[in-house]
């Protein structure tokens, strides 16, 4: 692999256990310039694998490297990084300015005050940045802790759960400003467990369950490997008998079975298929649907269906 | 580095902080001002035993440096705000420096003036013996201080463990057996102030005043170093 097209970070082989607990098992991907996402339920060890990333947790086995160095004991390279937390690290006795201010000096950034306006504005915080933190909303803190992240100007961006906390408008904001960052060349990762969020910001996805990489790449393959999951609906209707019959002719269908209460369940692997025809089919044998649910449509589950695979 | 030193000594100086440690300061002085002034007054060496030895340099000392020491990274590992220091390019070193002597800073006020005008008014205004208690004051409280901070780095019961060990090691062990005195830092401040003024304390331990001064440098830095190390290889919360 030549520099040029060498990954900002790789992250080869990794794994991380505390006791008999594995938290991440195995995990290798590279990250390339853009907005990575980090996908996944809640536990399922995109945090511990972040903070692998970033070097605050050491790795089990494997390593992690940005710009070919480890990130492990090697403070220079936090120069040309920003890390954002899930976990509100402010002073709150600090006002938001001196927060950013002390962020730039730790950082080592020159122009100081230049850049803390910069960061701030960015942000669109300038009218409450002489405000102490502890009275900001958590969405401010949060838009401060961006320009703390933002203030020495870094390459690579490493944010966990970044819109935790923001309303609609903070959200919009936060993601627009994502994709300015983006597009000015930066290597940007950002963990969520919304399916939606990363799909509107992430051309690449890494998902993550059960501490282990079960898809990457991007947001269409995704997708599209999860609407080929097998898909089991619950239907309540007037006539389940011979709504039963009809159904299992549909090329949609895979299998029928009737629940005890009388509702029919429907497994099906083409269940886009299945929302049109099964209203065409009641329609024309004159049955009344009364509810359509699927029964295995939580994330968890749709994550879990790719780990099997 | 100075960001750091600032930061910390925002941190520590809380008013409940500040008003109990003017409180354990204020006792030995309290405590010369009521005895010396009755007619069974102690003698010199019974003073210097009960009040220099037992209560500043034993108690009042490591209590003071222990909240401030121990609060000094417990503080922020305990809110996760240490991630803020370790995602810097500072070498661990320059997050631990400045860190221990704002700890420094902000406990040796309290007992430097505690030791200060106890020995003037146990003394009437000795200049040796106000030197050696306070010059050895200072140095209890920069060793307290380095052992606290590194406390404070390796456990979240940094205050917990530190009482007991001031009750038991220094209070008890220490006293009682004679070998431990090699390994307490009570003693080791005991012994720079007896080699500081051997004309006005008589010498009852057995570490001469280079001794004393050589294993002080070497604890001090072995906390540093212990706490360096420890900075690095830790999994930062």
């Amino acid at each position: 692999m030549t520099a040029a097209t060498a990954p900002v970070i790789r992250v080869d082989g990794v794994s991380r256990w505390f006791g008999s607990v594995v938290a991440v098992s195995e995990v290798s991907f590279d990250v390339a310039p853009g907005i990575t996402g980090l996908l996944g339920p809640n536990g399922a060890g995109k945090t511990t694998l972040l903070r692998m990333m970033t070097g605050l947790a050491a790795t089990s086995s494997g390593t992690v490297t940005v710009f070919g160095q480890p990130i492990r004991d090697n403070p220079p390279i936090y120069r040309r990084l920003g890390v954002m937390s899930e976990h509100e690290t402010v002073y709150g006795f600090m006002k938001g300015r001196e927060f950013v201010r002390m962020m730039a000096r730790l950082k080592g950034v020159q122009n100081l005050e230049d850049a803390v306006d910069r960061a701030i504005e960015r942000v669109d915080l300038a009218d409450a940045q002489h405000r102490r933190m502890d009275t900001y909303s958590r969405g401010m803190r949060q838009r401060m802790r961006l320009a703390a992240t933002l203030v020495h100007d870094p390459e690579i961006l490493i944010l966990d759960e970044p819109l935790n906390g923001a309303d609609p408008r903070q959200r919009v904001h936060f993601q627009h400003l994502l994709r300015e960052l983006a597009a000015e060349g930066r290597t940007i990762v950002l963990s969520s467990h919304i399916l939606e969020e990363v799909e509107q910001l992430a051309e690449t996805v890494l998902l993550i369950v059960n501490g282990k990489l079960a898809a990457s790449g991007g947001f269409r393959a995704i997708r599209a490997a999860l609407n080929k999951r097998p898909y089991h609906v619950r239907v309540i209707c007037d006539a389940p008998r011979k709504l039963a019959a009809a159904v299992a002719g549909l090329e949609s269908v895979d299998a029928v079975h009737m629940d005890p209460d009388g509702a029919i369940v429907v497994l099906s692997r083409n269940v886009l298929d299945l929302q049109i025809e099964l209203p065409r089919l009641a329609q024309a044998a004159a049955i009344r649907l009364r509810r359509v649910e699927p029964l295995d449509d939580s994330l968890e589950s749709v994550f879990g269906y790719l780990v099997e695979r | 580095m100075r960001a750091i030193y600032l930061l910390t000594l925002r941190q520590l100086s809380g008013r409940w902080r500040i008003l109990i440690m003017t409180v354990l300061a204020a006792m030995p002085v309290i405590v010369a001002v009521l005895t010396l002034r009755t007619d069974n007054a102690p003698t010199v060496t019974e003073f210097e035993k009960v009040v220099f030895s037992a209560m500043l340099a034993g108690a009042i000392a490591p209590l003071v440096v222990l909240a401030i020491g121990a609060a000094a990274f417990a503080n922020e590992v305990e809110d996760r705000t240490i991630a803020n220091l370790t995602l810097s390019p500072l070498r661990r070193w320059q997050i631990v420096l400045p860190k221990l002597l704002a700890a420094i800073t902000l406990a040796a006020p309290f007992i430097v003036v505690s030791a200060l005008l106890t020995s003037h008014v146990a003394f009437l205004g000795d200049a040796t013996a106000t030197m050696a208690i306070t010059v050895s004051a200072l140095a209890g409280v920069a060793l307290y201080a380095a052992a606290f901070v590194w406390l404070g780095l390796v456990s979240t019961q940094a205050i917990g463990i530190g009482l007991a060990y001031i009750v038991i090691w220094e209070g008890l062990f220490s006293g009682f057996v004679s070998g431990v005195r090699l390994l307490s830092i009570r003693h080791y401040s005991i012994a720079l102030m007896h080699g500081l003024d051997p004309r006005r304390f008589a010498s009852t331990t057995h570490l001469s005043l280079g001794v004393a001064t050589a294993i002080s440098l070497l604890v001090f830095g072995g906390f540093v170093l212990l706490a360096i190390r420890r900075l690095r290889r830790m999994d930062v919360p």
